[in-house]
C-alpha cells in the first residue's frame, strides 16, 4: 500500500465502502493509526489552551498584587489622609493642648 | 475497654467540666472581675470561635471531637483528627482575640467622644478582648493536649476500633464549599457586622465618621492584599494553604514594621499628621491580616488535614499563629502609647 493512501481519508472511506465485510488488515491499521494521531493531536491542543490560560491567569494575578503592592506603598509614603488617620491626628492634638498650659 | 470504665471516663470529665464552669461562674458573680467585663467582646469571641470552626471543619467532624473530648474511645487517627479540632479551636480563639482588640481599638479612635480620658479608657477596654481569647484557647488546648496523648497511646498500643466509631470517610473532600462551611462563613460574616453594630451602639452617636470608612484604611489594604497574592504566587501550588498563611503572616508583620518605623519618623520630625497615618496603617493592617489568617488561611489549611493530604500543619503557620496575634498586641499598646504621648510642636 502507498504512503498516499495512508494518509488519503477519500481513499479509506472508499476501501472501507467496497471493502465492508473484509477490510485489509494494512486498511485497518492506517485509519486506527489516523484516528490515534487525531485524538492525541486534539488532547495536545486542548492540554496547550489549559496550560497558556492557566499562566496568563497567574501572570495577571502576579502584576495586579504587585501594582496593589507598590500603591500601597506609594500612597503611605504620601502620608495618604483616611477618616482614621484624621481622627487620630485630632485626638492627639487634644493631648497636645493639654500638655501645652503646663509649659 | 468495659461498659463500666466508659462510664467512669464520661463521668470524670463530666465532673471536670461542671468544676470548671462553677469556678468561672463564681468568679464572674463575684465581681471581682467586674473592670474586665466586655459583652460584646465575650459574644464576638464565642460566636466567631465557632463560626471560625465550622468554616474549617464538618459538623461530623466537630461532633466526633467534642465525643471524644467528653471520653469517647477512638482509634489513633481519629483521636489525632480531634486533638487537631481543639487545637485549631484554640488557634482561632487567640486570633480572634487579638482581631477583636483591634476592631474595638479602630472603633474607639473613630467614633467622637467627650473627652481624651473616655477615649483612652475605650482604647485600653478593647485589650480586654484579647485576653478573653487568650483564656479560651488555653481551655481548647486542655482537649486538644489529652485526645493528642491518647492518640499517641492508641497508636502504640495498637487499639482495635469500637463497633460504635463512625468510620466512615468525609463524604466531601478538597477544595468543595459544603454547606457546614457555607454556614460558617455566613455565621462570621454576621458576628463581625453585629459585633461592630454593637460596639457602635454602645458609643455617642452624631460623629462625622461613618464607621465602615474608619475601619478601612486604604493603604493597608492594598499592602496587605497585594503583598499575600504575590507571596502565596511566588511559593506556588505545591505549598498548598500553607502559601496563604505565610503570605498574611509575613505582609502583616511587614505592614506593622513599616508603620512604626513610620510613627518614629514622624516623632523624629514632630509630624503629627505622619504619626496619624502611621498608626492607622498598624491598626487596619494587623486587622486585615489576622482576617486573612482566620477566615482564609486557616480553615484551608485545616481541610488539608482532615482530608489527610498532610500529616499536620507546617511548623512556620504554628509560628505564626501563635507570634502574629501576639504582635498585634504588643504594636497595639505602642499604638495606644503613641497617641497619648504629648508632642510639642516645633516652636511651641
Amino acid at each position: 500500500m502507498s504512503a498516499r493512501s495512508m494518509n488519503d481519508p477519500e481513499m479509506d472511506e472508499l476501501l472501507r465502502k467496497a471493502l465492508a465485510d473484509d477490510l485489509p488488515a494494512g486498511v485497518a491499521a492506517g485509519m486506527r493509526d489516523r484516528i490515534v494521531r487525531f485524538r492525541a493531536g486534539k488532547m495536545d491542543e486542548g492540554a496547550t489552551s489549559t496550560a497558556g490560560a492557566w499562566y496568563f491567569r497567574r501572570s495577571v494575578w502576579a502584576a495586579l498584587s504587585i501594582l496593589m503592592l507598590l500603591a500601597g506603598i506609594l500612597l503611605q509614603g504620601g502620608r495618604s489622609s483616611s477618616p482614621l488617620s484624621e481622627r487620630i491626628s485630632e485626638i492627639k492634638t487634644e493631648f497636645v493642648n493639654i500638655e501645652t498650659p503646663r509649659r | 475497654m468495659t461498659a463500666t470504665d466508659k462510664s467512669s471516663t464520661r463521668g470524670h470529665a463530666a465532673l471536670r467540666w461542671l468544676v470548671a464552669a462553677v469556678f468561672l461562674a463564681a468568679a464572674g458573680a463575684s465581681g471581682a472581675f467586674s473592670g474586665l467585663m466586655n459583652k460584646a467582646g465575650l459574644l464576638y469571641l464565642i460566636l466567631g470561635t465557632v463560626a471560625a470552626g465550622l468554616m474549617g471543619f464538618s459538623g461530623r467532624e466537630i461532633a466526633t471531637a467534642f465525643r471524644q473530648a467528653a471520653g469517647q474511645v477512638g482509634r489513633a487517627e481519629s483521636l489525632g483528627k480531634s486533638a487537631y479540632f481543639w487545637e485549631a479551636a484554640a488557634r482561632n480563639a487567640w486570633i480572634l482575640g487579638a482581631l477583636g482588640s483591634a476592631l474595638n481599638f479602630t472603633i474607639a479612635l473613630g467614633t467622637p467622644s467627650e473627652g481624651i480620658g473616655e477615649t483612652s479608657s475605650r482604647m485600653i477596654q478593647s485589650f480586654i478582648v484579647t485576653l478573653y481569647g487568650l483564656v479560651l484557647a488555653v481551655v481548647c488546648l486542655v482537649p486538644a493536649m489529652r485526645l493528642a496523648g491518647k492518640a499517641e497511646k492508641a497508636r502504640l498500643k495498637g487499639v482495635a476500633r469500637p463497633a460504635t466509631e463512625d468510620t466512615r470517610p468525609s463524604p466531601v473532600t478538597g477544595r468543595t464549599l459544603t454547606p457546614d462551611r457555607i454556614i460558617g462563613y455566613v455565621l462570621f460574616a454576621a458576628v463581625l457586622v453585629l459585633t461592630i453594630f454593637f460596639l457602635v451602639g454602645g458609643q455617642p452617636q452624631g460623629g462625622p465618621l461613618p464607621i465602615g470608612k474608619v475601619l478601612l484604611h486604604g493603604p493597608a489594604i492594598l499592602i496587605v492584599l497585594g503583598g499575600s497574592i504575590a507571596l502565596a504566587l511566588f511559593m506556588g501550588a505545591g505549598a498548598g494553604a500553607r502559601a496563604w498563611t505565610l503570605g498574611f503572616a509575613m505582609t502583616g508583620f511587614i505592614g506593622l514594621l513599616m508603620g512604626l518605623i513610620q510613627a518614629l519618623f514622624g516623632f523624629a520630625h514632630r509630624n503629627i499628621a505622619e504619626i496619624a497615618a502611621a498608626c492607622a496603617f498598624i491598626i487596619s493592617a494587623s486587622s486585615l491580616s489576622l482576617l486573612g489568617l482566620v477566615a482564609v488561611a486557616a480553615p484551608l489549611e485545616d481541610r488539608e488535614v482532615m482530608d489527610g493530604r498532610r500529616d499536620g500543619p507546617g511548623a512556620l503557620s504554628r509560628l505564626f499563629w501563635i507570634v502574629f496575634p501576639l504582635l498585634t498586641f504588643i504594636f497595639l499598646i505602642l499604638t495606644f502609647i503613641m497617641v497619648v504621648t504629648p508632642m510639642v510642636k516645633p516652636g511651641g
